[in-house]
């Protein structure tokens, strides 16, 4: 998947590398020395139970919260510590657990605003038409975002991260929430950035099937160590992943 | 002419109208109150305007008065130093604390909400301090008296008349400015009011924005406080003491934050009904206290907000009877977009 990628589009800077972070909040450690290295262009997922530091990980990489120790590097650059307007605008770009949209503003002016504050231009319309089209917000361009059912507001959420045109997307459980015949929009979402930006793709979720399906590489964080990493296949089976996480849950899934 | 309404906005260039119209006072009548209560209210107007650019970035600011001070002091120092004309004054009261407010509110605007409140509270007590122990510069406890009149072309502009004239022109200017900014940054701002978390990571830089906000709305302020200098004919401390910002937030809030209109609306609505009941004059502040916990829990749009919520409601059943009640409740004002 990656091979073909790669001959289109520059990634150059496009890796994400994660080196030894740490992470406490006071004397409670969510992380320690956590290393993992997000390829240009790839998808990987990351799993772990409640609690295991999933969105935290998200909220320190985009620069929303402090990190404790260690350095994140977008390509060769280092960016441990910039503002999340800056990691934003150069090209690493978060979606929001909960519906995250501006809620008093239409769908178009949702859209605009995104395109407008990453500065990726009008011809972005071009891009998502037919996203628009797959998830029926066409004909709702002008409704308020507040008034869209859950699902749909979930949606316009990621296509806001993904209208910034990212070099490395971050998805935060974005199939929480949404029925079962909703949660193909997300790998929708997923396919269509990797055809059309090619950007790199981290994707946290409780989601085994969607995990399964969309990433060729996963890793297991579990009370913030890495318990494992590979592929879903060969990590989901394995005895220390079962006994932290898969056996418990899967079930509610 | 529907697209220069539409690119103005009708809210903007209604409140745009009405300052104009205010021109229209001293050639109605010759009544002393009215002329009175008139400059108060476009006074009102003008520190409430001020109040509301921090708001549509959901930002409270207790700052007005000091502000208000800076440029009505500005403006007074600068009149007893030789320099009369309007324009010039104009220029200063605005030029003043807009300069002041752009470091600290570089400092400042990182802070979290809430502190940010507290900050520009403590501003306004620290800024009275400061002109009851410099009385070199300020007057100290006896401000600034004497204040020559501005002039205008060489024309003096001392007859009340010509206050009310210089106060409406000071109106407009401060009117344009605010429809101006919160127009011009209109996404910005709302992505902020809406979801700042949500602006910031999609790439915008909250914090200038935050800051050209508040360098604006301080200088919007002291224009304020230059039309009050006016009126009075002296500055003094009392005029800008920290609890008027209460007074200001409040018909910002009660007028309604969702339109440009609220602070028009709440401002004359709110002086007018304080000089009706003067003898009961001690009690407004508490008053106003309960007007905005009223409208925070009650009436979220203010009176301006609640009055189109209700509009649209009607011309909506109007067209079509059978609809009306899903209506999303009172938001921001969608002026023909």
């Amino acid at each position: 998947m990656t091979a073909v990628a790669e001959d289109r589009f520059p990634r150059a800077d496009w890796e994400l590398r994660i080196e030894n972070i740490s992470k406490n909040f006071g004397g409670l450690q969510l992380f320690r020395d956590l290393s993992f290295v997000l390829d240009a262009g790839n998808i990987m997922g990351v799993i772990g139970p409640n609690g295991a530091g999933k969105t935290t990980l998200i909220n320190v990489i985009c620069g929303q919260l402090p990190l404790s120790s260690g350095k994140i590097y977008l390509g060769k650059r280092d960016v441990t510590g910039l503002p999340p307007h800056t990691l934003s605008r150069l090209g690493l770009v978060r979606s929001f657990q909960q519906t995250n949209t501006f809620k008093l503003a239409t769908v178009r002016e949702n859209l605009m605003r995104a395109m407008r504050f990453a500065g990726s231009g009008p011809d972005t319309w071009n891009l998502i038409d037919d996203l628009l089209d797959a998830y029926e917000l066409k004909a709702r361009l002008d409704e308020v975002s507040d008034s869209l059912p859950y699902g749909l507001q979930k949606m316009l959420g990621l296509l806001l991260a993904y209208v910034t045109k990212p070099k490395v997307l971050l998805l935060d459980e974005p199939a929480a929430g949404l029925e079962q015949r909703e949660r193909g929009n997300v790998d929708r979402l997923v396919m269509h950035a990797q055809e059309n930006i090619g950007c790199s793709i981290l994707i946290i979720e409780h989601d085994m099937e969607l995990i399964r399906r969309l990433c060729p590489h996963i890793i297991v964080l579990d009370a913030g160590n890495v318990l494992a990493a590979g592929a879903p296949d060969e990590v989901l089976s394995t005895r220390s992943v079962i006994d932290a996480y898969v056996g418990r849950s899967d079930d509610d899934d | 002419m529907g697209a220069f309404v539409a690119r103005i906005g009708r809210a903007e260039l209604a409140c745009i109208v009405l300052s104009v119209l205010a021109f229209s006072v001293p050639f109605l009548t010759h009544d002393r109150l009215f002329y009175s209560i008139s400059n108060q209210i476009m006074i009102a107007v003008i520190a409430a305007f001020s109040v509301f650019i921090m708001l549509r970035m959901n930002l409270i600011s207790f700052a007005v008065p000091a502000f208000m001070a800076i440029g009505g002091y500005a403006a007074a120092i600068a009149a007893r130093n030789g320099l009369t004309d309007v324009f010039a004054l104009m220029a200063i009261a605005f030029a003043f604390p807009a300069l002041v407010a752009l470091p600290l509110g570089a400092l400042v605007l990182r802070l979290r909400g809430v502190y940010f409140v507290l900050v520009t509270y403590i501003l306004s007590e620290i800024l009275q301090l400061f002109l009851f122990e410099t009385p070199g510069l300020t007057g100290g406890s006896n401000g600034i008296a004497g204040i020559p009149a501005a002039t205008f072309f060489g024309i003096s502009l001392g007859r009340y008349e010509y206050v009310l004239l210089t106060t409406a022109g000071i109106l407009l200017l401060a009117t344009v400015i605010t429809a101006a900014t919160t127009r011009y940054y209109g996404q910005q701002f709302s992505a902020i009011e809406e979801n700042e978390v949500l602006a910031q990571s999609l790439g915008l830089v909250v914090w200038r924005y935050k800051v050209i906000g508040f360098v604006i709305a301080g200088g919007v302020a002291g224009l304020g406080g230059y039309a009050l200098v006016t009126m009075l004919l002296t500055a003094h401390p009392s005029s800008f003491s920290s609890f008027s910002g209460v007074s200001y937030i409040t018909y910002a809030i009660v007028g309604g934050r969702t339109s440009i209109l609220g602070p028009v609306v709440g401002s004359t609505i709110l002086v007018w009904a304080s000089n009706l009941f003067s003898s009961q004059a001690q009690y407004s502040q508490g008053l106003f206290g309960v007007l905005i916990v009223f409208v925070i829990f009650a009436a979220k749009g203010g009176i301006v907000g609640t009055a189109e919520y209700w509009l649209k409601r009607w011309l909506r059943k109007r067209s079509d009877p059978g609809a009306g009640d899903d209506l999303a409740p009172v938001g921001r004002s969608k002026d023909a977009a």
